[in-house]
């Protein structure tokens, strides 16, 4: 689904992504994990377009889409969420998830009230249903707290259907309580959907549970791969980034 | 609502009951209005702070200027070549200043504006210099006080509606994802530089509209209406009536000219009144005259 080669990315002379390399098999849910500046969200910016890579390709289905920008790789079925829970704050959760649904589709050049786009609201309705949020569809995104408004951001990945989606810390900032909520939530959706996943996440139970398959970044490298059960025994792992807790 | 129709009917009578004087201001007002409501598409939908408008309200003008002075067009035949000069120049210009942010859009509409300012204010064989083109003959409509002053109602009307569609469309909701969240917007296929740039382009078009009407009330150009102090204008009136209202920039248009007009005719240091007119509006009623009287904010 999507492959990732010999990426490299320096900012000034800091080298952020040396050769860094991973594929992503359709189906399954993969994580990306390493400590503060490994280059995670680096490689995930690169990922979505928003920085253009200095050296390898990154190809989705087949394509190369390192040069081209966000807006045409999210609409070639790629929903991304990013590591703060960005919503459209002067709008409801209904129009945040409308307004997504238009512009994936590239719609929002049409001259009616967007509150009069019936087959959008009725979808933006159950995306909101399927994050639990139909209840607070009416309220402005600015009031709304942060479990929901990242559930909000999950709503609007969503609105293309896409075939890949792309969360950049998803638990970041909730509680212990919420975390555990979250992860049911993204496991128990994303499985339905049947939705290949790539993301990236601090929290060391939540990767052991919800990835297939994991990539850890050092200092903007790989430093290892594979099954959760191979990553959380390997020393160099267990040693440099999950504090032995796990091991 | 019922208040709304109240004013449009109060504006449809009133120059019946008024002296040539007070019709007059009260055009300087809606023609004020509809450039302070274009720069506060800018302002408001992009959350960017334009210092240039001037230019497409000033292309507006020498536009309709110069097609009835050099080539015999009628005044009112002009509009359409106006708002699509200014447009055209807000391409130009937006293409430039939209991909910047912040205090260098700012900079850059200002750079561009004094530019243009300069070349009209020394071009004498064109534009007429700093004398501008005095004289422009506009036609019996618009060379009557109540005859302009309902054309610039109209114009300040059909911006209004336009604006107020735009607002609610998707596309004005598109304008403001860009302003909330470029990052979110991007990721949900949204072009921020093409919104950007459109919104660039209809909010000179306005504004060119508005100068197209300066010229018939001072039956003449001048270089004054590119300079950098009429942009200011527009932002005084916005932030006086309230930028995040769509009828926010109208009112405080009116309420500036008005407010001017009567000042001036009792002291010259009208420049010390707004002054602190401004100050005890942005100090105490940061929403500006709309949340004066109680109105309630458009969206965002």
């Amino acid at each position: 689904m999507l492959e990732v080669r010999e990426v490299t990315k320096a900012f000034g002379g800091f080298l952020a992504l040396n050769r860094v390399s991973l594929s992503v098999e359709r189906g399954r849910f993969h994580a990306l994990v390493g400590p503060n500046g490994a280059g995670k969200t680096t490689l995930f910016n690169v990922i979505v377009g928003r920085y253009r890579p200095d050296g390898g390709e990154v190809r989705l289905k087949g394509r190369r889409i390192h040069h081209l920008p966000t807006p045409r790789i999210v609409r070639m079925g790629v929903g991304v969420s990013f590591q703060r829970a960005q919503a459209f704050l002067s709008m409801t959760a209904r129009e945040n998830v409308m307004l997504a649904l238009l512009g994936l589709r590239g719609g929002v050049y049409r001259g009616r009230p967007l509150s009069r786009f019936r087959r959008e609201a009725e979808r933006a309705e159950e995306l909101l249903g399927w994050v639990g949020l139909e209840k607070v569809a009416d309220r402005v995104a600015a009031e709304l707290p942060l479990g929901d408004l990242k559930r909000l951001d999950i709503a609007m990945s969503l609105a293309g259907d896409p075939e890949l989606l792309l969360l950049d810390e998803p638990l970041a900032g909730l509680s212990r309580a919420e975390r555990r909520q979250m992860m049911d939530f993204i496991e128990r959706l994303l499985r339905r959907l049947k939705l290949t996943l790539l993301f990236t996440e601090h929290d060391t139970d939540a990767v052991l549970r919800l990835a297939d398959r994991i990539t850890v970044l050092h200092q903007g490298e790989v430093l290892a791969e594979g099954e959760p059960e191979a990553i959380k025994n390997d020393p160099r792992v267990v040693e440099a980034f999950l504090g032995g807790s796990h091991a | 609502m019922r208040a709304l129709l109240f004013a449009l009917v109060l504006l449809l009578f009133l120059p019946l009951f008024l002296s040539r004087y007070a019709v007059e201001v009260l055009t300087q007002g809606f023609i004020l209005a509809l450039f302070a409501s274009a720069f506060n598409l800018v302002f408001f939908q992009l959350g960017l702070l334009s210092f240039g408008h001037a230019a497409f309200f000033g292309a507006g003008a020498y536009t309709a200027a110069l097609l009835v002075t050099k080539a015999g067009w009628p005044y009112l035949g002009t509009l359409p070549a106006a708002v699509l000069v200014a447009a055209l120049l807000a391409l130009v210009i937006g293409f430039f200043s939209v991909r910047t942010s912040r205090i260098y859009f700012t900079m850059l509409t200002l750079a561009f504006a004094q530019l243009l300012w300069a070349v009209v204010h020394k071009w004498y064989a064109f534009t007429g210099g700093d004398n501008g083109i005095p004289g422009i003959p506009v036609g019996a409509l618009a060379g009557s006080a109540k005859g302009l002053y309902y054309l610039a109602l109209l114009l300040l009307l059909l911006g209004l509606a336009f604006l107020y569609a735009l607002d609610r469309s998707p596309l004005g909701y598109a304008l403001r994802a860009v302003r909330d969240n470029e990052a979110r917007a991007e990721a949900v296929g949204l072009s921020p530089f093409a919104l950007r740039l459109l919104g660039f382009v209809l909010s000179g078009a306005l504004a060119g509209a508005a100068g197209f009407l300066q010229v018939a009330w001072q039956r003449s150009a001048f270089p004054d209406f590119l300079y950098w102090t009429k942009s200011a204008e527009a932002i005084i009136a916005a932030i006086l009536g309230g930028s995040a209202h769509l009828l926010g920039p109208s009112l405080g248009a009116l309420a500036f000219v008005e407010l001017g007009a009567f000042v001036q005719a009792r002291t010259e240091y009208w420049p010390l009144v707004l002054g602190l007119v401004l100050l005890f509006l942005v100090l105490f009623f940061p929403r500006g005259l709309v949340g004066l009287f109680g109105g309630r904010d458009a969206r965002g």
